[in-house]
């Protein structure tokens, strides 16, 4: 029989690993609920420490996605609706307190989805999402491998969008043909590095030196930018630096008299940063999250409901700290309602196979479809378009959206080859 | 090549300040106390967070922050002294272990106070000293530069020339001894605990608009003081300052030139070196201050 088994398809290892899931399976909670109660949704990020920027602000978001939710009645499964309730838990990006919060969650409070920011923090819970299949998303595709089913990349396609960024800044100011680029040496900056590569490479911009890579835990940076200034580069990459590391690396640039052009993952709080600069400095910088008061994102390609009004709710609730990822998990949350509403259940199989269902998505920045088996293994990352967003005046602005896949089909080769050098490729990452 | 030199001289010259201001002052515990402080880092954290409290929230100046920020932290040292370390006196283990717990109560109140984010403080100057097109200094840096000069020099002026100084410096070295000549062990303590912390503090204050204020910014800070002080020497106040010196150089320039991630391991072997060669430190023995 089981040899049978094994010739239609079934390698020992998965065989392994579903007796594994069956046994532990067996002595986890029922995920089944009873009409009216609430439906748990698990929050498994930074919320404090240098990385919560990209935890707490999300967190913030989901709350207030819920109050909407359920102000309109809950989401509604085959048994009826069900109000929807966030349980949170701080991984301080700690992979072993992320595996704890996992299994907690799992196990005491009896989650029917867990979103994570992932990064330094996935390989912790893997094998806690293995045993137990429970349906998990992260913002960072890089943490997706064929060995993790269960783990989604819907919301954030870091850091494969940052080409987009990159080819707008080529387009704009063809007469910028240097770089440099920095980044924290973790698992946020290594494979944004390796995207910044590919794309610079991909429009001809020629990266001075290797890129910079620093200790997260470093205070000062007048020396990397010191040491970035001597090449006299046109363009300064911050590649996925936290803000943490952004403002006083933009600062230090401000105060060294840089007059080039600037690119970063995020800018978020700007408004500081140009507090400790100028509004003539922070012009034209180059970034990837938009506000969502911005007018293009009330377009007919937008997935998100009320973006212009959730960012109201949210800046009149938390002023001055909207971030990158505050409509995030947000977002991944209207993908699993949708989907949990199609099955009619919160069962983690059920809501993934609806969600995943003819191979495409409604994606927060227009219609997407599930993409990445040459660069993760399995095509568990959302991709579509993505915004490219600048500074103009003091205000973040949608310059326009990018096709991340187009851009793929040109140039995945260099992509690849980058992300090969950094061992970030899938089956590279231990 | 000179300016990247010269400017690179520049930038070591500021870490110097700072970590020295935060060294000396940890060696000055260790040296009186008998206490590996470990909530040292904090007491940093809780200077710069006395900045954004008085300076980028009440709008007060900054220079009456920092005044302020060095005042609450050497109180927050004296409390420490009665609470922690006074009962802990024959147990150095439990003194330390007692710091690290109140290291853990100082972030947890600074995450309840202040939140979990970066804190944003408006900049006290953007004023900045050109030497050349190329080759600058923020004033604010210079703040921080000729602040640790003069707290430091008043620190040796205090130590080799007033009775304090000399209690304190006796009771370093022998406690017993020191206390039949009639010296207070337990107010000498206090002065120590006083001073000790009031330097993290005010170097706190002082290079909070320069770096990312948040409850876990102490973390780095003790980390590259310990090198310090087992390079300099535990227990040696010029051995500290000489030190902070030498490790500000060797890593801003190797982070300059080669890359920070290299800095660090550099830093590191550097300690290395010291403690396979001259296991005491560069200057002298443990019982120094």
């Amino acid at each position: 029989m089981i040899s049978k088994l094994m010739a239609a398809g079934l390698s020992r290892r998965t065989f392994l690993k579903s007796t594994a899931i069956t046994a532990v399976g067996a002595s986890l909670p029922s995920m089944s609920l009873a009409a009216g109660e609430p439906i748990k949704i698990g929050f498994l990020a930074p919320l404090t420490g240098a990385v919560a920027a990209w935890g707490k602000p999300g967190l913030d978001g989901c709350q207030i996605w819920a109050e909407r939710v359920n102000a309109a009645g809950g989401i509604e499964l085959s048994d009826g609706k069900h109000p929807v309730e966030f349980v949170s838990y701080d991984n301080e990006y700690d992979p072993a307190k992320a595996r704890t919060g996992a299994t907690k969650m799992i196990r005491e409070d009896g989650v029917s989805f867990i979103m994570m920011l992932g990064g330094d923090t996935w390989p912790g819970v893997q094998p806690v999402a293995d045993k137990t299949g429970m349906l998990f998303s992260t913002l960072l595709p890089s943490d997706l491998s064929p060995d993790s089913t269960t783990l989604l990349a819907p919301a954030e396609v870091h850091p494969i969008y940052l080409v987009t960024g990159v080819d707008y800044l080529a387009d704009t100011y063809p007469d910028a043909k240097t770089a440099v680029i920095c980044a924290q040496d973790d698992a946020l900056g290594l494979p944004s590095v390796a995207t910044y590569l590919a794309a610079f490479e991909a429009r001809g911009i020629e990266v001075l030196g290797e890129p910079l890579l620093f200790d997260p835990a470093t205070t000062d940076f007048a020396p990397i930018v010191t040491r970035m200034l001597s090449s006299n580069p046109d363009i300064i990459c911050l590649d996925t630096c936290y803000s943490d590391y952004v403002h006083p690396i933009c600062e230090q640039l401000f105060q060294q008299g840089y007059a080039g052009k600037l690119i970063s993952a995020t800018a978020d709080f700007y408004d500081q940063m140009i507090a400790k600069t100028s509004k003539e400095f922070m012009e034209g910088f180059i970034f990837q999250f938009p506000d969502f008061d911005d007018p293009a994102l009330a377009g007919d390609n937008i997935n998100f409901e009320d973006a212009n009004g959730f960012y109201e709710a949210y800046a009149e609730r938390h002023p001055g700290e909207w971030g990158a990822v505050s409509w995030e998990y947000a977002s991944i949350m209207d993908l699993w309602k949708a989907a949990a509403e199609k099955a009619g259940s919160a069962d983690p199989d059920a809501v993934m196979a609806a969600m995943k269902e003819g191979g495409t998505g409604k994606h927060a920045f227009g219609d997407a479809k599930w993409w990445g088996t040459e660069l993760f293994g399995i095509d568990n990352a959302l991709v579509g378009d993505w915004p490219v967003v600048v500074i103009e005046n003091g205000k973040a602005v949608i310059k326009g959206f990018k096709s991340i896949p187009d851009w793929y089909d040109q140039h995945g080769d260099l992509l690849i080859k980058h992300m090969q050098t950094y061992n970030q490729m899938y089956d590279q990452r231990g | 090549m000179l300016d990247l030199l010269a400017q690179t001289g520049l930038n070591a010259i500021y870490a110097a300040s700072y970590i020295s201001l935060v060294a000396v002052g940890l060696v000055l515990i260790f040296g009186v106390m008998g206490v590996i402080n470990f909530a040292h880092g904090e007491l940093f954290m809780a200077g710069a967070y006395v900045v954004v409290a008085v300076y980028a929230d009440m709008h007060l100046p900054f220079f009456i922050a920092v005044v302020v920020g060095l005042l609450f932290v050497g109180c927050l040292g004296l409390l420490m002294e009665r609470a922690l370390f006074r009962p802990l006196r024959d147990n150095p283990l439990g003194g330390l272990v007692a710091s690290i717990g109140f290291l853990m109560i100082l972030q947890a109140l600074a995450s309840m106070g202040f939140g979990v984010r970066m804190e944003f403080i408006p900049p006290v100057t953007q004023h900045v000293i050109w030497f050349t097109d190329s080759i600058s200094i923020p004033l604010a840096r210079v703040y921080v530069i000729v602040a640790a000069v003069l707290l430091l020099s008043a620190l040796w002026y205090f130590l080799k020339r007033t009775r304090f100084g000399w209690a304190l410096r006796a009771s370093a070295q022998d406690p017993q001894a020191a206390e039949l000549q009639g010296i207070s062990i337990a107010q000498t303590a206090r002065i120590a605990m006083f001073i000790g912390a009031g330097l993290a503090g005010i170097a706190g204050a002082l290079t909070a608009p320069l770096v990312s204020v948040n409850p876990h910014m102490g973390h780095s800070v003790i980390v590259t003081a310990f090198i310090v002080i087992i390079v300099g020497g535990v227990g040696s106040l010029e051995g500290a300052i000489i030190a902070s010196v030498v490790y500000a150089f060797v890593h801003t320039f190797v982070t300059t030139f080669y890359g920070g991630v290299i800095a660090d391991i550099t830093g590191l072997s550097l300690m290395l070196l010291v403690l396979i060669v001259k296991p005491t430190g560069l200057f002298g023995s443990a019982d120094r201050a």
